[in-house]
C-alpha cells in the first residue's frame, strides 16, 4: 500500500540515500564565490553556485528550469580573470574559478545598481494598482541593490493597458522588464509559442499573433513567473494583496499528475493558486485547470442535510438524516451498492471501502465513474492496486522510449505531458498509441504507433521489432489510460508487451482520486493494498484491521461497472451509496439514472446539487477539498497529503460521515484522517499472491466510421464551473478527420450516434481514415448523452447541418 | 603611402561586375589554384598572410577558420556578413556593386577551405541593387561550373544562398545575423557556444565580412609575401577606405594599412576649401572620435587602439568645425536607441535615457549635471550590455566630451542650431549660412 | 497676621477658579471645533466631477498597525467606473473598535483618497455599527459632483485627474450617471 502514515510533502528521505550515489558519480570542481571556497558539480552556473552559499544575487530573466538567456543583466558579477563584470545566470563555472558579487566586489554591485536604474527607467510607479505589489521581485531587488532615487526625469514609455494575450492572461505591456522569462516558458516547457517578443529596442514588447490567443493549457506559469506585474490573471486580477492572504501548501485534486499547490485565500474565500515547487512531480508547474478552476469550491454547495419527504426533498437535521440513512441501509444490509467517486481522498476511499463491507456487508462497489470494463479491474486489481512505484517522473524524464496507450497526456495528464516533453527535448523517444497524431504528440516530437478505436489489442501484439527494441531498453515505460478499459484486450496486450520487453508499465488515470480509492480497495473483489477478497489470508487480515470476523466479510466478489448499475436498476440491489459521482460521467449515463432511480433507497454523499442529490432519498453534504484534509495518490502511486485549508470549516469529511452512518447502524469506522492514515499504514500492501491478471483475446474495432474520443482538460467538467475566464481558453468543439474525409464533409459535419446526433465544425487532423475524433465532454459534444457513444462506436457522418 | 588598389583596381571597367569582365581581369584563376590545394593548407595560408577581419573587430581571419573543428560529421556553413549597416561605413555594398565576382570566388575558396556545403551571403535588405548583382554573380558562376556538384572535377561541392536581411543594424552582429538566417528574430545569442563550433543550424559555421572575404583570393593568387609587403607586422595588408564627410572629393580609397589620415584626406582632395577638420571617426560612428591633433597615427589597428579608438570599418568621417558635436552625437545615439534589439536592458533602456537628454541638450536644455550623469550611464552600458551594440552606443559620448566638454555644457543653455548655424554645414551647393 | 482657619484657606482656591476662564465645555450641547490636525473619522475623497479617489490599493490596509482597514479592489468597467484608471476599491471598511486614529493610512494613501476629518462622535451601541463602510466614510457630493458610476470627463484620462486639471463634471456626465439619468426621467 503506497499511503501510510501522515508522511509529510516534499523530498521524500529515500531521495537522499539516492543522492549519496549520485554525488560519486558527479565531477565536482573548486570555486571560490566571494572568498568562499566551494565544491560544485562541474557545469554548474555562478549564480547556482552563489545560491548554494546562500548569497542572493539580484535576476529577472534567470530561472532554473528554463536555458539562461543572460538578457536582463541584473546579475552581473565580478569573474576573476575577465575584464567586463559577467551575467551569474550565464557564468559556467570552471575549475579554480573565482567570482565575486556584489557582497564582495565594487564592480558587481556597480554594475547591478546601474542595469537596476535602467530596468526601473521605464517601468512605471503604479505599484499601488498592481497585483505583484508585495510580492515583486522588481520591488524587492530595487530595494535590496537599486539606488535609493532615479536620475531620470523623462517621459516614460507608455503602452496602451492592459491587453488580453488570452480570456485568462493580461498583459500590462510598460510593466515588462523584456526578461522573456513567459516567451521561455512557452517555447521550451509548454511548447506553445504563442506569445513572442515583439518588435525592438524600448518599444520591444510581449505579444501575440493577432489571431492567435495565448491558449495555453499551461499559461497561468507564465503569470506566476513574470518577476513583474506585467502578467496578471483575469481571475485574480485586482483581488487581493499578498499581505493578505493566508497561503497553505495543498495538492490538486483535479488529476491524477498530482501537483503540489499553494492555495492563498483571504477571510474564506479561495483567491488564487499557484503551482508549489516540488521537483519530483511537478517541478515548479502546474495546468490551468489546477490553477484557476477554485470557484466551483464556494458555487452551488448543498448546505444541509435533506431528506425525501412525500417526494421532495427537504432540508433536515444532521441526527436525523443520519438516522434516515442508517435506518435505509440497515434494511438493505447485503444488498447495497456503492459508487465511489473518483475525486475521493484516499482516506475518503478507503472509509466507503470498509463501510461497504462491513456496515453494509457487500461487495458491490467501484469507484470507477466512467466507462469500465471487466478486463480492465482485472488489470488493475492484479498489477496496480497496493503495488510499489513501477515508474516515476524522474523515470520518465531518464527513459530512452515511453509508449502511451489509449493516453493523451496533455488533456488527461498535463504534467505527464510536460514531463515527458522535457525528457523528448533530451532525446527520449515517445511513442502513442492511437488512432490521431495529436499537436501534443508532436511537440513531444513523438510518433503514432496506428490503431483504430477498439484495435489498440492488435496493434500491440503486432508491434514492430524496431518498436519493440526500443521498449526493451532499460528504463523503458508504458504509460497506460483510462480509456484502456474501453479497448477490448488491451489490458491484456499491455501486461503481455511490459512482460516480454521488460518495460515498466504504469497506470495514468485521469482522475486525482482513482489510484488511491484502487489502493484503498473500493473496487469489488479488492480489499485495501491490493488484498485480493478471495484469499484467506487477506481477508483475515483485514478482518483483524477492521475489528471484525474474516467470516462476517463478504467472500465472493461483488458486481462492478455495468453489471452493478443494471442490478441496481433491475431492482437486484435495493439501495445505493453514492459518494461525488456524476451520473453524466457513465458511458451509459441513461443506465446510471435509471439504476437511481429504480433502487429503493439511495444515500448520496455530495458537496454539490447533482443529478443524484436530485433523486436520492437522503442527501448528505460533505467537505470539499479546501474543508478537510486528506491525501491523492497520484499515477506513479505517491501520496499526496494536503492539509486543511479552512480550519473552521463546519463541512465533514466523507470518512467522517459515513463513520456516523456506520455508528448509527450499529457498525464502526475511524473519522479522522489521523486514524484512517494509521489503520492503512498498519495494514500495509498485500505480499501474498494477487489475483490474475486478465488474459483477453484482443477485439477488433467496428466496421465504418468509428469515433475516437478523450475528454479535453478544459471541457464541460463541473468543477471547472464559475470561471469563465479559463472557460473562455478551452479547445473549440470540433470534430477532427482526415483530409479525405475533410474533403467530403466540408465545414461540418453532423454525426449521428445510437442515442443522438451533434453537429460541428470540421477540423483537419492527422487521424486514421474512418475514424473521427470528437471530445467527449465538452460545450456541444458530450458523447455519452449526445451519441450514446463510447470511443469505437460506429457513427453515421453526414456533411452539413447546423453547427 | 601610395595608393594600392587590389579589390578596386578594375572598378573603372563598366563590365567587372560580369563574369566575362572579372576574369578578363585575372578572375577565377585564384580559385583554380586553391582546389588542387589541400584545404588546411589554405587554412594556414590565410593564417600566415596574418589577414584580419574587415568588419571591424579585426580578428585573425586564419585563426577564426582553424577553430571549426574538422571531421565532426556536422555540416559546416560559410556566412558571408554583408549586412553593412554601420553610419560612415560604405565600403562592402561598393565591392559587392562593383567587384562581385570576387566575393563570389572567395565564397568558394573559404568554403572549401572549412569544408562548408553551403555557403550563404547575408545582404543588407535596402540596397536590392546590392542582392542582384551578386545574385547575379553567384548565378553567373554556377553556370560557370564553379558551384553546384563535383566543382572543377575535385569532388567539392558548394551551393550559395544570397540572403536579404530585413533591415536591422543588429543583423550585422553575427550570432543575431544567425538568428535572422535562419528565420527567428534578429537578436544575439548568448556565447559560448561560439559560432566555430555551434553556429547556424548548430553547426560549425565561419562568419566573415565581405571585404575580408574578398581579400581571400587576392592571397590565394599571389601569395603570403606579396600580402605582407603591405601593411604592419600585426595589421599587414591593404584596406578599402570609404572616406566621408567635408572632404572635396569623398570616396573609396584603398590603400596599405598605416597610411595615415592626413595622407587619405590629401587623396580626398583635402577639406572643403576655407574649413578645418574639427573631428574624425575612423570607422564607422560606434569608434571613438579623434580631432585635428590625431591626423598623422597611420591607420593600423593596433596605432588605433593606442590612439584610444578603433580602426573600425576603415571607414574615415570628417567633419568641419561647422559642425555641432552635440548634434552630430544625438543623431548617432538616436540610430543606436532605433536599432537597439531590446534583449537586454542596458543597451534596450540606456539609449533610450541617454537620447532623450542630448536631445534635451540639443534644444538647449538641461543641467551640467546630467552632462556628467551621461557620462557614468555610459560607463553603465559599456562592458555590460549583451553585445557590442550597447559598447558601440556608449562610445560616442564620452569620447566626444573629451574634446568638446565645452559645447556640452553650453549645449544646456543655448541649442546646437544656435551654436552653430546647420546650413553652414551642409555641402551641397546653394546652401547659404545664416 | 492672624492666620485663617484652614478650612477657610482651602476655599481660596476655589475662589480664585470663579475668575479665571472657565475650561468645562457644555458638550452636546455647545460643539467647540477642535484643532484643524485634529485626528478624526475618515473620509473618502473624491474628484472634483464625483469620482472617487480611492484605487483600492490597500496600502491604508497594509500600513494600519491597527488591522483596523479592510479593502478590496476591482475593476472599473466600461459600464461601471467609480474612479479614474482601472482599478478601484469596492469594499471599503474601517473597524473604530480598532482604530487608533494614528494616520499612518493618510500617509499612505498614494491618491490622497483618505484623509481626517475632525469629526469624533465615535460612539455607538453596537460593535457593528463602528465598522464604516465605504457609504459611511465617502465624502459628501459636492455642487458639481455627480454621483458615480459615471464616465470620466470626456476627453481626459486618468493622468488628468492626477494633475488635477479636471476641475469639476461635464454636462454629458450627468447624464452617464444612473443616479441622475433616473432623477432627469422622473
Amino acid at each position: 500500500m503506497t499511503v501510510t502514515n501522515n508522511a509529510p510533502s516534499g523530498p521524500s528521505p529515500d531521495v537522499a540515500g539516492a543522492g549519496t550515489d549520485v554525488e560519486v558519480a558527479v565531477d565536482l570542481i573548486t570555486v571560490v564565490v566571494d572568498g568562499v571556497e566551494m565544491r560544485v558539480p562541474k557545469g554548474t552556473l555562478a549564480i547556482r553556485a552563489a545560491e548554494q552559499l546562500g548569497i542572493e544575487v539580484p535576476r529577472f530573466c534567470d530561472h532554473p528550469l528554463l536555458d539562461p538567456v543572460a538578457a536582463c543583466r541584473a546579475c552581473l558579477i565580478e569573474v576573476e580573470g575577465m575584464p567586463k563584470p559577467q551575467p551569474a545566470c550565464a557564468q559556467v563555472l570552471s575549475d579554480g574559478m573565482e567570482v565575486r558579487t556584489q557582497y564582495s566586489s565594487e564592480v558587481a554591485r556597480v554594475a547591478q545598481e546601474g542595469v537596476m536604474e535602467f530596468l526601473l527607467l521605464n517601468h512605471p510607479l503604479d505599484c499601488p494598482v498592481c497585483d505583484k505589489g508585495g510580492e515583486c521581485p522588481l520591488q524587492n531587488q530595487a530595494m535590496s541593490v537599486g539606488r535609493p532615487e532615479s536620475r531620470f526625469t523623462g517621459a516614460k514609455r507608455e503602452f496602451e493597458k492592459p491587453i488580453n494575450v488570452s480570456a485568462q492572461v493580461l498583459l500590462d505591456r510598460e510593466r515588462c522588464v523584456s526578461c522573456a522569462r513567459c516567451t521561455r516558458f512557452a517555447e521550451q516547457i509548454a511548447g506553445d509559442p504563442m506569445i513572442e517578443l515583439l518588435e525592438r529596442g524600448a518599444k520591444q514588447q510581449v505579444g501575440t499573433a493577432a489571431d492567435e490567443p495565448f491558449d495555453s493549457y499551461f499559461s497561468g506559469n507564465t503569470v506566476q513567473i513574470c518577476p513583474v506585474g506585467a502578467l496578471t490573471s483575469a481571475s485574480y486580477r485586482f483581488r487581493s494583496r499578498p499581505f493578505d492572504l493566508v497561503s497553505v501548501p495543498t495538492a490538486c485534486e483535479h488529476c491524477a499528475s498530482g501537483c503540489s499547490l499553494r492555495t492563498d485565500y483571504r477571510r474564506g474565500v479561495v483567491t488564487r493558486r499557484l503551482a508549489w515547487d516540488d521537483p519530483d512531480v511537478n517541478e515548479e508547474w502546474n495546468c490551468d485547470k489546477g490553477r484557476f478552476a477554485f470557484a466551483y469550491l464556494n458555487q452551488g454547495r448543498i448546505e444541509s442535510p435533506m431528506i425525501r419527504e412525500h417526494g421532495s426533498l427537504r432540508v433536515a437535521s444532521w441526527p436525523e438524516a443520519i438516522d434516515a440513512a442508517a435506518r435505509g441501509l440497515a434494511t438493505a444490509r447485503g444488498s447495497v451498492g456503492v459508487l465511489v467517486g473518483g475525486r475521493s481522498t484516499v482516506e475518503d476511499a478507503y472509509a466507503y471501502s470498509r463501510f461497504a463491507r462491513t456496515a453494509l456487508a457487500t461487495d458491490h462497489i467501484d469507484f470507477r465513474a466512467r466507462q469500465g470494463s471487466a478486463e480492465e479491474a482485472a488489470f488493475l486489481s492484479s498489477k496496480v492496486a497496493g503495488a510499489p512505484v513501477s515508474a516515476a517522473y524522474d523515470d520518465l524524464e531518464s527513459a530512452p522510449a515511453v509508449l502511451l496507450v489509449s493516453l493523451e497526456p496533455e488533456d488527461e495528464s498535463p504534467i505527464v505531458f510536460l514531463r515527458l516533453r522535457k525528457a523528448a527535448r533530451a532525446g527520449t523517444q515517445v511513442l502513442s498509441v492511437g488512432a490521431t497524431a495529436t499537436r501534443s504528440l508532436g511537440k513531444m516530437s513523438g510518433r503514432l504507433v496506428s490503431a483504430r478505436p477498439g484495435d489498440e489489442a492488435n496493434a500491440l501484439r503486432s508491434l514492430d521489432d524496431e518498436t519493440r527494441a526500443l521498449l526493451g531498453q532499460p528504463g523503458a515505460v508504458i504509460l497506460v489510460g483510462e480509456r484502456i478499459a474501453g479497448s477490448v484486450g488491451a489490458a491484456s496486450a499491455v501486461l503481455e508487451l511490459a512482460r516480454e520487453t521488460g518495460a515498466a508499465l504504469a497506470w495514468v488515470p485521469r482522475r486525482s482520486g482513482e489510484r488511491g480509492a484502487l489502493d484503498a480497495g473500493a473496487l469489488a473483489g479488492l480489499l485495501p493494498g491490493g488484498r485480493p477478497l478471495t484469499d484467506e489470508q487477506a481477508r483475515r487480515d483485514v478482518a483483524a484491521a477492521w475489528g471484525v470476523e474474516a467470516a462476517d466479510l463478504p467472500s465472493e466478489p461483488g458486481l462492478i461497472g455495468a453489471d452493478l448499475l443494471e442490478a441496481a436498476r433491475d431492482g437486484r440491489l435495493s439501495a445505493l451509496v453514492v459518494g461525488g459521482v456524476e451520473l453524466a460521467d457513465f458511458a451509459d449515463p441513461g443506465l446510471a439514472v435509471a439504476a437511481v432511480e429504480n433502487a429503493d433507497f439511495v444515500v448520496s454523499l455530495e458537496n454539490h446539487h447533482s443529478a443524484v442529490t436530485e433523486l436520492a432519498d437522503v442527501v448528505l453534504p460533505v467537505a470539499v477539498v479546501t474543508e478537510k484534509s486528506g491525501t491523492f495518490v497520484n499515477w506513479e502511486g505517491r501520496p499526496r497529503p494536503f492539509g486543511q485549508v479552512f480550519r473552521d470549516a463546519l463541512t465533514m469529511s466523507d470518512a467522517r460521515v459515513l463513520a456516523m452512518v456506520a455508528e448509527a447502524m450499529g457498525s464502526s469506522l475511524p473519522a479522522d484522517v489521523a486514524s484512517i492514515r494509521k489503520e492503512m499504514g498498519a495494514l500495509g500492501p498485500w505480499t501474498g499472491a494477487r489475483t490474475p491478471a486478465p488474459d483477453t483475446a484482443p477485439g477488433a474495432s467496428a466496421d465504418g466510421v468509428v469515433i475516437a474520443s478523450w475528454r479535453q482538460l478544459l471541457d464541460s467538467g463541473l468543477m471547472q464551473e464559475g470561471e469563465p475566464h479559463l472557460a473562455a481558453t478551452a479547445r473549440p468543439t470540433v470534430a477532427i478527420v482526415s483530409a479525405s474525409m475533410a474533403a467530403a464533409l466540408g465545414e461540418t459535419v453532423t454525426i449521428s450516434g445510437p442515442a443522438g446526433s451533434v453537429t460541428l465544425p470540421v477540423v483537419t487532423g492527422d487521424v486514421l481514415d474512418r475514424v473521427v475524433w470528437v471530445p467527449t465532454n465538452s460545450p456541444g459534444c458530450h458523447i455519452h448523452a449526445d451519441l450514446g457513444a463510447v470511443p469505437g462506436t460506429p457513427v453515421q457522418l453526414s456533411a452539413g447541418g447546423a453547427a | 603611402m601610395p595608393l594600392t588598389p587590389v579589390i578596386t583596381e578594375h572598378w573603372d571597367d563598366p563590365e567587372l561586375f560580369t563574369i566575362s569582365g572579372y576574369r578578363r581581369h585575372g578572375g577565377y584563376r585564384a580559385l583554380e589554384s586553391a582546389l588542387t590545394r589541400d584545404p588546411d593548407a589554405l587554412i594556414s595560408l590565410v593564417k600566415d598572410s596574418g589577414l584580419r577581419g574587415r568588419g571591424g573587430a579585426g580578428f585573425p581571419t586564419g585563426l577564426k577558420w582553424s577553430f571549426v573543428p574538422q571531421n565532426d560529421g556536422k555540416p559546416h556553413y560559410l556566412v558571408v556578413n554583408a549586412d553593412e549597416s554601420e553610419p560612415g561605413a560604405c565600403k562592402d555594398i561598393p565591392i559587392m556593386l562593383a567587384n562581385p565576382h570576387a566575393l563570389v570566388e572567395g565564397v568558394i575558396i573559404t568554403s572549401y577551405a572549412i569544408r562548408a556545403k553551403h555557403a550563404f551571403i547575408y545582404i543588407r535588405g535596402e540596397v536590392p541593387e546590392a542582392i542582384r548583382r551578386v545574385a547575379n554573380a553567384v548565378r553567373e558562376a554556377r553556370e560557370a561550373g564553379y558551384l553546384g556538384t563535383d566543382i572543377r572535377g575535385t569532388g567539392f561541392d558548394l551551393d550559395v544562398v544570397v540572403h536579404a536581411g530585413a533591415g536591422a543594424y543588429i543583423c550585422g552582429e553575427e550570432t543575431a545575423l544567425l538568428d535572422s538566417l535562419e528565420g527567428f528574430r534578429g537578436q544575439p545569442r548568448l556565447k559560448p557556444p561560439f559560432p566555430a563550433v555551434a553556429g547556424l543550424y548548430a553547426s560549425p559555421t565561419v562568419i566573415n565580412n565581405v571585404e575580408t572575404i574578398c581579400n581571400i583570393p587576392y592571397i590565394v593568387d599571389r601569395g603570403v609575401d606579396w600580402f605582407r609587403q603591405f601593411g604592419t607586422e600585426k595589421s599587414p595588408g591593404f584596406k578599402v577606405f570609404a572616406v566621408s564627410g567635408h572632404v572635396n572629393r569623398p570616396g573609396i580609397y584603398e590603400a596599405p594599412l598605416g597610411i595615415t589620415m592626413r595622407e587619405l584626406l590629401d587623396y580626398a582632395g583635402g577639406m572643403r576649401d576655407g574649413h578645418q577638420v574639427k573631428f574624425w571617426l575612423p570607422g564607422g560612428s560606434s569608434v571613438p572620435m579623434l580631432t585635428a591633433d590625431h591626423l598623422d597615427i597611420p591607420m593600423t589597428y593596433e596605432d588605433m587602439a593606442a590612439a584610444g579608438t578603433m580602426l573600425g570599418t576603415g571607414t574615415p568621417m570628417i567633419f568641419d568645425e561647422t559642425v555641432s558635436v552635440v548634434k552630430a552625437v544625438t543623431r548617432w545615439l538616436e540610430f543606436y536607441k532605433h536599432e537597439s534589439c531590446g534583449k537586454c536592458t542596458p543597451c534596450r533602456e540606456g539609449t533610450y535615457w541617454i537620447t532623450g537628454t542630448l536631445e534635451k541638450f540639443e534644444h538647449g536644455h538641461g543641467t551640467e549635471q546630467e552632462v556628467e550623469t551621461l557620462v557614468e550611464l555610459c560607463g553603465q552600458i559599456m562592458g555590460r550590455s549583451f553585445c557590442a551594440l550597447g559598447d558601440a552606443a556608449a562610445t560616442p559620448y564620452p569620447a566626444a566630451l573629451k574634446y568638446f566638454r565645452d559645447e556640452f555644457v553650453a549645449a544646456t543653455t543655448t541649442s546646437a542650431d544656435d551654436q552653430f548655424d546647420p546650413v553652414a554645414s551642409y555641402v551641397f551647393a546653394g546652401a547659404v549660412a545664416r | 497676621m492672624p492666620e485663617l482657619p484652614q478650612a477657610v484657606r482651602g476655599f481660596g482656591v476655589t475662589f480664585l477658579t470663579m475668575f479665571k476662564k472657565v475650561v468645562t465645555e457644555q458638550y452636546p450641547e455647545q460643539k467647540v471645533p477642535p484643532k484643524p490636525r485634529f485626528h478624526g473619522r475618515h473620509q473618502l475623497n473624491r474628484w472634483a466631477d464625483g469620482l472617487e479617489k480611492c484605487v483600492g490599493c490597500e496600502l491604508c490596509a497594509w500600513a494600519c498597525p491597527a488591522d483596523a482597514i479592510f479593502v478590496e479592489g476591482a475593476d472599473n468597467s466600461d459600464q461601471e467606473r467609480f474612479s479614474p484608471g482601472e482599478r478601484y476599491g469596492r469594499v471599503y471598511q474601517i473597524n473604530y473598535l480598532r482604530c487608533i486614529f494614528c494616520g499612518l493610512c493618510i500617509e499612505a494613501c498614494p491618491t490622497r483618497a483618505l484623509t481626517m476629518t475632525n469629526e469624533y462622535e465615535l460612539a455607538d451601541d453596537s460593535r457593528a455599527k463602528l465598522i464604516y463602510e465605504k457609504k459611511d466614510l465617502l465624502a459628501p457630493l459636492l455642487p458639481g459632483m455627480v454621483a458615480p458610476p459615471h464616465e470620466m470627463v470626456p476627453g481626459t484620462t486618468e493622468r488628468d485627474y492626477y494633475a488635477n486639471t479636471v476641475k469639476g463634471a461635464s454636462p454629458e456626465q450627468v447624464t452617464t450617471s444612473p443616479a441622475e439619468a433616473e432623477e432627469v426621467a422622473s
